[in-house]
């Protein structure tokens, strides 16, 4: 890391993350504009992209060789009135104040704000989910509780790896002219004549915003006294004079592109996991001409990719506290995926992965969220490099195993070829580069409580409100058979409500929020003349996600063995233990003593698989709005820490308050015996029914991974896993000394660094609870020994 | 299995699988129960007793006394702040079983020689993506002679690598016979004065020392091993002892383990045996000045990670 990339990472730091109103302000101002309201949606949400691009502030910061800011601080994050606007903003007073991920803003633009919500009130995608009024209360009122299952659709979709390819060999004004060619060719008036104008509206205003930078680079150039930044100024702007309007014609410019579509599709869709994805292999042929030409050093290719991803972490997503016990942290999930393999399976790690590696390493910043993938063929010193960074602590790059994501993606409908152009986009979910709209993170369900609801007919513990199926009394569940139907009637009804919420909103999306600039960088929207909000897209897919089946895994196992086999007690006094929180300290104790997941116990292994059986089985079958599969997902963000406090305790031992289990992993602490048999418990699963992907952490305490034994028996570890078919690992290296440190004082490792549920965020910008989860985790790993 | 009865079965305490200190890559390590010495630092004092126990963990128990019901000895002890009474107690782990806290452990379990492999083959995928194995430790595995003739053979069939951990202290036809079926020996150097390993171990080194001279002639896998308490190994006088013996012996690899006092916080759950032992000296800079020392004794001596 050069200086210059040295004050980069510092000045993104060191700046307080703020608030920037600009985008909601010019949202909003458009939309209420009269000359505008007849319009169709997709003209007016490219109008109002393009006037946003056209009027927010515009900076160049000292030292940058790459450009773009998103909001007008230096790290910030901006409102979306129209989708989740009116909840991001329940904090508004707060955002500066609150403890944790506070967020400057100043007290007029809070007032502005404040000024432009009663004008969404009736008018955000929430509110016009379901057409008749009181269901779409009822719907409101399951989101904000979030207790039953979550719907993440309703701020928006997202979650899309752009062909960013696409956009570099055509740039926006090709793109433009070809949706202006294909409108020449259907009907005026048309669905499809309305998409085409809208996308070519998104692309002159997504190049005009290039243009603005030129303008500004050139000015500033004139004005600046040092004649090498002077120099520098010129270059970019001429590098924006090309860039994103033209093909880029060189690597700076190619990394330039990007950025600036990153920042448009971030302000269109939404800034959840807008993914660069395989930029290693669609930006490699540009660096390896200018390598290769000469007219480009090493060092300066370096000192360009290391500037180009500092850029990401200037984009911070605005949560308040409802969302936040959701997404903990401040990410928005940018992946980054270097290595994997070409469309013929041969392997493609080149220089570019590399250097990513090395920047990443080097960086440690919280986004973008850099993923690797591996496969049989990887190259040793990629490998090594790779287990040597996470050996040392960085807790990245999550890894990502083709041999077992490319068959799931073939079996879900996707080509060969293009199942093995895949990247992570989100938290784990695997999408193919630029063809996908997957609404990956649609929706997370609370799998534990069906149990909950299971063991009292249908109603939360202490409840008489019936909110479930109607299943028989505890007391007539004769055997393991009937606890287990009981369980897949309720998670099948919870997900039918789930479907029935989610298809609305998809539509509601489609109706509301088409995005035809993202549409653009998917195949198969030009080419249909469709919004991928609308299913135009090559393939679609919805993800629901599968929270916690360890937890009902182990439950399930400590139902049979207490009641069925060692009948302890009768399965209504279980249940009335649960629901009275385990006031038997004796009983809660033997049962945490059962067998429990992640143990390479197979008894209690079987269990869990046999959840998530059962939960894909749901889910065979049925078919989004937008013509595409749902996919199970097995993964909890940091869900897993509220629905802990919210959930009835269950049989496995877990109190009500205690997490649930986080993605993959055993139950909160309940994995014991070190990590070999916790990859033999994962192993034993079928892994090939999370077809959206799962998380799974293994987590290590420094001390174990350091010298040099640790990065061997990591990478032996890692490499014994996926060749016996793992997915997906994050390695977690925590010291609960330095944890300790960072809760008790925020300010002693202002960056430390850790692995939240697939994402990269600061320890700082974890609730407490979540902290605490941490620190006891490490501590419990750090603990091993005899008698 | 139908002669179940006269299989010889084997007295361990723990198996521990992910370990990377003891030998190469990701091993399993079992450790034996009974030894022949007493060392005073020893980390493991429920490995010393040749015959199962039982462990009190005060902290765990909530003295609803269900244990008493249990105990066919009548060893169980009502007032607050005791349970076992050690002199009645002959470990046969009825207690344990009835206990709801785990407050009462046992420590010694006998597993036959092909429950042990069962038990040692889960992680084989692991030995073999590592270089690892397992590793015997304890106690003093080569104590039960009986059983490693039975399970040695077994385990080189599955192909394992096998590491032993040995004080030297037992039979020298035990150590002959079966020495030859493990890959490593690491073998202690605790102290080199007679006397001084009498009065630190309970017992003479000379047949200890004679054992590892054999071995340095026929055992191309054999490694000394010290641990370095502050105060005790590391003087000029046993350091340069060591050196002169192991240079005598044509060896110049010595592995050093750190002290660390994880034995101390199990002796009050047993038995009483040990005394804690009162250190003299910070255990990192005792083990740099040892390793500073041998080194320029002419030894290379290896340092372990630290805990
Ligand atoms: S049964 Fe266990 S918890 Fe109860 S008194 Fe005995 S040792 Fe203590
Ligand atoms: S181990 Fe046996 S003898 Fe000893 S206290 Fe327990 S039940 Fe009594």
């Amino acid at each position: 890391m050069n200086e210059r990339v040295q004050r980069l990472k510092r000045a993104v730091q060191e700046a307080v993350p703020g608030l920037c109103p600009e985008r909601a302000l010019i949202w909003t101002r458009y939309h209420k504009d009269k000359q505008n309201r007849k319009k169709p949606r997709p003209i007016q949400m490219a109008e109002a992209l393009s006037l946003v691009l056209a009027e927010k502030t515009i900076r160049i910061w000292p030292d940058e060789l790459i450009v773009g800011n998103y909001t007008r601080r230096r790290v910030g994050g901006g409102i979306f009135p129209e989708l989740h606007g009116l909840v991001q903003m329940s904090d508004l007073f707060s955002f500066p104040s609150r403890k944790e991920n506070p967020l400057a803003l100043s007290r007029a633009d809070m007032a502005r704000l404040a000024a432009i919500a009663p004008f969404w009130a009736t008018r955000f995608l929430g509110a016009r989910v379901h057409k008749s009024p009181r269901k779409n209360l009822a719907f409101l009122a399951r989101q904000l509780s979030g207790t039953e299952f979550v719907i993440n659709e309703t701020g928006g979709i997202s979650h899309i790896a752009p062909d960013y390819e696409k956009l570099l060999t055509l740039g926006a004004l090709g793109i433009g002219e070809d949706a202006a060619q294909r409108r020449k060719a259907v009907r005026p008036g048309s669905d499809e004549a309305v998409f085409y104008e809208a996308v070519e509206t998104a692309m002159a205003g997504l190049a005009a915003f290039g243009h603005r930078y030129a303008d500004l680079a050139r000015k500033m150039a004139v004005a600046e006294p040092d004649p090498a930044r002077a120099r520098e100024l010129a270059a970019i702007a001429e590098t924006c004079e090309q860039v994103p309007a033209r093909p880029a014609r060189n690597f700076a410019e190619a990394l330039q592109s990007v950025f600036f579509a990153q920042i448009a599709v971030n302000i269109e869709s939404l800034d959840n996991s807008v993914c660069p994805g395989r930029v290693d292999q669609y930006l490699f042929p540009y660096l390896k001409r200018d390598l290769d030409a000469g007219t480009l050093g090493p060092d300066q290719a370096r000192e360009l990719v290391f500037a180009w991803s500092v850029k990401f972490a200037e984009i911070v997503p605005v949560f308040p506290a409802l969302i936040t016990r959701i997404h903990g942290g401040l990410f928005n999930g940018q992946v980054v995926c270097v290595g994997g393999t070409d469309g013929n399976g041969a392997d493609a790690v080149n220089e570019l992965s590399m250097m990513l590696l090395n920047a990443m390493d080097e960086l440690r910043m919280r986004q973008p969220n850099y993923t690797a993938r591996v496969h049989a063929g990887s190259p040793p010193e990629y490998l090594d490099k790779i287990h040597a960074i996470l050996a040392a602590g960085a807790n990245s790059p999550a890894l990502y195993n083709d041999g077992a994501i490319v068959p799931v993606l073939v079996k879900n409908g996707y080509s060969p070829e293009h199942a093995r152009d895949y990247t992570p986009v989100g938290c784990v979910e695997p999408v193919s580069q630029g063809r996908s709209f997957s609404s990956t993170d649609a929706a997370l369900m609370n799998v534990p409580l069906c149990l909950e609801l299971a063991l009292n007919r249908g109603r939360r513990f202490g409840s008489r409100l019936r909110i479930g199926a109607r299943t028989p009394d505890p007391g007539a569940m004769l055997s393991m058979k009937d606890v287990k139907r009981a369980f897949t009637d309720q998670l099948g009804f919870g997900l039918e409500k789930l479907l029935d919420d989610l298809a609305a909103v998809e539509r509601a999306n489609a109706r509301l929020h088409p995005t035809p600039l993202t549409s653009a960088l998917l195949a198969g929207c030009l080419e249909s003349g469709t919004d991928s909000t609308a299913g135009g897209a090559q393939y679609n897919f919805s993800g629901i996600q599968c929270v916690a089946p360890s937890s009902v895994g182990d439950s399930l196992c400590a139902i049979e063995r207490a009641v069925f086999r060692d009948q302890r007690l009768s399965l209504p006094e279980l249940a009335a233990q649960c629901a009275a929180n385990f006031p038997d300290e004796d009983l809660r104790a033997y049962l945490l003593s059962l067998p429990k997941f992640g143990n390479d116990d197979p008894e209690a292994d079987a269990w869990t698989d046999w959840v998530m059986e059962a939960f894909s089985d749901l889910l065979e079958g049925r078919k989004n709005t937008r013509g595409g599969k749902y996919t199970m997902g097995v993964y909890s963000v940091t869900v897993h820490e509220f629905w802990g406090r919210v959930t009835g305790a269950d049989p496995s031992g877990r109190r009500q308050g205690e997490p649930l289990a986080a993605g993959l992993a055993p139950g909160n602490g309940m994995d014991r015996c070190g990590p070999t048999a916790l990859l033999n418990s994962v192993n034993r699963l079928d892994v090939s029914r999370a077809t959206n992907g799962l998380n799974f952490n293994v987590k290590f305490d420094a001390a174990t991974l350091r010298g040099r034994t640790g990065p061997l028996a990591l990478s032996a570890l890692l490499s014994t896993y996926f060749s016996r078919g793992g997915m997906q690992a994050q390695v977690n290296v925590l010291d609960p000394k330095v944890l300790k440190e960072a809760r008790d004082n925020p300010a002693a490792h202002p960056h430390l660094l850790v692995r939240v549920s697939g994402y990269s965020a600061y320890f700082n910008d974890l609730t407490p609870a979540l902290k605490d989860e941490l620190i006891r985790r490490t501590s419990l790993c750090a603990g091993r020994g005899g008698a | 299995m139908s002669h179940g009865q006269s299989e010889p079965r084997g007295l361990i305490f723990d198996i521990q699988r992910f370990c990377l200190h003891d030998g190469p890559g990701i091993r399993t390590t079992v450790f034996f129960k009974g030894c022949a010495l007493a060392c005073a630092w020893c980390q493991n004092p429920e490995s010393i007793s040749p015959k199962p126990q039982i462990a009190w963990y005060a902290e765990r128990c909530t003295g609803c006394l269900t244990c008493a019901g249990a105990c066919p000895k009548g060893a169980i002890l009502t007032p607050p702040g005791q349970r076992v009474d050690f002199s009645l107690c002959d470990g046969c782990g009825a207690c344990a079983a009835v206990c709801p806290r785990e407050a009462l452990v046992s420590v010694g379990r006998r597993v036959t020689a092909s429950q042990l492999l069962d038990e040692l083959m889960k992680d084989v995928d692991f030995y073999r993506s590592s270089g690892g194995g397992v590793t015997l430790s304890g106690g003093e595995p080569l104590l039960q002679a009986g059983f490693l003739a039975d399970f040695l053979p077994q385990a080189r069939e599955a192909g394992l690598h096998l590491a032993l951990e040995t004080s030297g202290a037992c039979r020298a036809r035990d150590l002959t016979t079966l020495a030859p079926m493990f890959d490593l020996l690491y073998f202690d150097m605790k102290f080199m004065d007679p006397a001084g390993h009498r009065k630190w171990t309970g017992r003479d080194n000379r047949g200890i020392l004679a054992a590892f001279t054999r071995l340095a002639r026929s055992h191309p896998g054999l490694v000394a091993r010290m641990p370095v308490v502050p105060g005790i190994q590391d003087t000029d006088e046993n350091l340069e002892r060591t050196a002169n013996f192991l240079k005598k012996c044509g060896k110049q690899e010595i592995h050093l383990l750190p002290y660390h006092p994880l034995g101390e916080a199990k002796i009050p759950r047993l038995a009483p045996g040990l005394a804690p032992l009162e250190l003299d000296g910070d255990p990192a800079q005792s083990l740099e000045k040892v390793r500073k020392a041998l080194e320029s004794l002419g030894l290379s001596p290896l340092v372990y990670e630290p805990l």
